[in-house]
């Protein structure tokens, strides 16, 4: 009964005292690379490397990539935000109106940022003229080739205009067994709208205008989904598949092409089982276009990083803000957005030779020269718009309806959403 | 002679302690029963009443990430969910998996408790097997589902390909019916075991001479089954059918894992719905409405359950 008590007692002062560890750290700081393997060292090594500059202590929480979203909104409604939260780009408008949100532009100062931060990754993080996110790593969402299966499929070099694309493909069906040729985003409501928004600006088609009026139903975005049932037709896309697949197939080279963010790489070093020794079968490229002098299109892509204020106002002082101020460092933005197969949000980091001398970095940024704003994630109904978006496009792609159809029935349900939203059409 | 008449009350003819309580045995016992019902009842009141009665509040709330208060709007959000198509396409689907689910767990976990209640070699080992599906965590079993239909590594693909009876492999996760019986099909694997162990209950309290007897009257299989055994497993057969209408109204985790609620809206169930507005689309109002409604179905088969374990028959 003793040992009992003792045994009770002791796990009672551990609660405690972990509990008590927890809540003296200097600050917290959510993110969802910690939640991934691969990352999570290198997170381990930013946090130490701030602990040991500063002497402020971090605690950690890693929050999966698809439940980061709502982690964060039960986390605003239960009134337990974290100090520091990484984001993707697309959510912050999404995110702007919770309360206590950092502007960083009255604790850095507005010349401060536009002097450290390039200035296409620092537009990224800004809402209506206030910078709520800072980019710890930034690039776009292109297309990239498998070269060993271009090969199988005697192709010798990158498609161009879709139509050479189309042939491509066939000729990858053709030549590799149980290959998908485009491993296309055709579930996951998420995956599906950021595929088919790079095909609707290919063919010259817009969703929703920045005034928030909804243009969606136009002949140029019924070309673009026609394009995509016609792929599915003929065999060259498949069903069933995400961007978790898709990466899958790609580093297993069961498919030639498919869209990603520049972490592609890592992706694909780590599903083809061979790490970098699969880099030269990874080839970034251009999404093809729809006739030869068009501009090759793809999306805006970065982790941002926001802030809840630990004072008010705000100051430099608050040890969130010298964190985010640390993740600016070159001491993290030369390592951590490297290994994840990105390009740092500082200008500093970008210039410097680690950065500059990467082939396959320099090549994405290359072939992606002006990535769009994704036009349906960034508003206050984003989740609603993508669910309509990505339900009519499956049902295009399923063939439940015509590609006219789906669109048509797109443009009615995303006004009847807007206007809801205060946007009348 | 003692005074056996209580202070202030009645003469009794039998001798009372000088410590009796107020109200006698019944209400000491009546006092011990609320006291041990104190427990469940916080829990229930902590866990169900309460979030029940906030999302009940939220339901007549206009409230999404976006809104800093929530604006009170009356019953508007239950306008906009009974008037809209998809909310009726959902309590469509939800009659449809939980009519399917629960009449195809009716009909094979009765037959296999048939089977199981047959005396042969081996009987206890596959008794026990087939509590697997019931032991294996419902993600799991959804997991487990999705490959065997997945299109390009699944076992249903790799068997038909190998026999030649499909050239190319088939998406059956990709089309609205395909989606459905996928979802039917992995509620009935995980729910056969608990039914299957209800009527093995009531299959051994059948009396075996009334079984031989219609034999030696000339009664087939068949007819056994009709006329004698049915009509015993009658109770057992309510318990269940209402058990499993409740449990299929409930679910989510097999759908979610499955399928999401696609392709498409083809598995949209009122319980993928609600999780959709409230975390896909973030309007917490909405998805309170919906709950509140989706509760509104379980209610009659769950006040008929507990009737029933109340009467006792």
């Amino acid at each position: 009964m003793t040992k009992i008590t003792t045994l009770m007692a002791t796990a009672l002062a551990a609660g405690i005292f972990t509990i008590g560890a927890a809540q003296a750290a200097d600050l917290s700081f959510m993110g969802y690379s910690y939640a991934e393997e691969s990352a999570k060292p290198s997170v381990d090594r930013i946090i130490d490397g701030f602990t040991a500059k500063t002497n402020l202590t971090v605690e950690p929480i890693g929050t999966a990539f698809g439940d980061m979203q709502k982690t964060l909104f039960l986390r605003a409604r239960s009134k337990t935000l974290p100090s520091v939260v990484q984001i993707s780009e697309r959510w912050l408008p999404m995110f702007s109106t919770l309360p206590g949100l950092v502007d960083y532009n009255d604790v850095f100062g507005k010349d401060y940022l536009a002097k450290t931060y390039a200035p296409e990754a620092l537009a990224m993080g800004q809402v209506d003229g206030k910078q709520f996110g800072l980019p710890l790593m930034s690039g776009s969402i292109g297309m990239v080739a498998n070269q060993a299966v271009l090969t199988k499929a005697g192709i010798t070099d990158v498609p161009k205009t879709v139509e050479e694309f189309k042939a491509d493909l066939i000729a990858i069906r053709d030549a590799v067994p149980n290959s998908v040729p485009y491993a296309m985003a055709t579930k996951n409501n998420s995956d599906i709208l950021v595929d088919f928004l790079v095909w609707e600006y290919t063919f010259g088609a817009h969703v929703i205008e920045p005034s928030g009026k909804v243009v969606v139903d136009s002949d140029a975005s019924k070309q673009a989904l026609a394009f995509l049932v016609d792929l599915m037709k003929e065999r060259l896309v498949a069903p069933e598949i995400g961007r978790p697949d898709a990466r899958r197939l790609v580093g297993q080279s069961a498919a030639a092409f498919y869209l990603d963010a520049p972490q592609s790489r890592t992706f694909l070093r780590s599903f083809s089982g061979q790490d970098k020794a699969f880099d030269v079968n990874i080839r970034p490229m251009q999404v093809p276009v729809v006739k030869e002098g068009d501009e090759p299109k793809s999306i805006q892509w970065a982790h941002l990083i926001i802030s809840f204020a630990q004072s008010n106002p705000p100051t430099k002082d608050d040890a969130n803000m010298q964190f985010v101020n640390y993740l600016g460092d070159d001491a993290v933005e030369t390592q951590f957005p490297v290994e994840q197969s990105a390009l740092p949000g500082t200008i500093s980091a970008r210039a410097n030779p680690v950065v500059a001398d990467d082939a396959y970095l320099t090549a994405w940024a290359q072939n992606n020269t002006h990535p769009l704003a994704n036009e349906v994630g960034t508003w206050s109904n984003g989740g609603e718009l993508t669910d309509i978006l990505a339900e009519e496009v499956q049902s295009a792609l399923l063939g439940q309806k015509t590609a006219d159809e789906a669109i048509t029935s797109m443009g009615q349900r995303m006004a009847g959403s807007m206007t809801k939203a205060g946007f009348p059409q | 002679m003692t005074d056996l008449a209580p202070p202030g009350g009645r003469r009794l003819d039998y001798p009372v302690s000088a410590n009796a309580r107020r109200g006698g045995l019944q209400a000491a016992q009546r006092r011990v029963g609320i006291l041990m019902l104190l427990p469940a009842a916080t829990a229930f009141v902590l866990i169900i009443l309460y979030p029940f009665g906030q999302a009940l509040g939220l339901s007549l709330f206009e409230d999404t990430l976006q809104s800093i208060q929530p604006t009170f709007i009356g019953l508007a959000n239950f306008q906009d969910v009974l008037t809209s198509p998809e909310t009726w396409q959902s309590f469509l689907l939800t009659a449809i998996y939980v009519g399917c689910s629960t009449g195809g767990t009716l009909v094979l976990g009765l037959g296999w408790a048939l089977i199981l209640n047959q005396p042969f070699r081996g009987r206890a080992a596959i008794r026990a097997l087939t509590l697997l599906p019931w032991v294996v965590p419902s993600t799991v079993s959804a997991f487990i589902w999705a490959w065997i239909f997945n299109s390009r590594f699944g076992v249903i693909n790799g068997v038909l390909l190998e026999t030649g009876l499909i050239d190319v492999p088939q998406a059956w996760l990709s089309t609205p019916e395909g989606a459905m019986l996928a979802v039917v099909l992995t509620r009935i694997w995980r729910s056969i075991p608990l039914f299957m162990a209800f009527f093995l209950a009531g299959l051994q309290n059948v009396d075996g001479e009334q079984l031989d007897a219609a034999r030696v009257d000339g009664a087939n299989n068949f007819a056994i089954l009709r006329d004698h055994l049915l009509p015993h497993l009658r109770p057992v057969l309510i318990v269940v059918v209402v058990l499993g209408v409740i449990g299929g109204l409930q679910d989510f985790d097999t759908i979610f894992a499955l399928t999401g609620g696609g392709p498409v809206r083809a598995t949209a169930v009122l319980s993928i719905e609600v999780y959709r507005k409230a975390f896909e689309q973030w309007d917490i109002g909405m998805a309170s409405a919906i709950g509140v409604l989706w509760v509104a179905t379980l209610l009659p088969p769950a006040f008929f359950y507990l009737r029933l374990l109340v009467k006792g028959r």
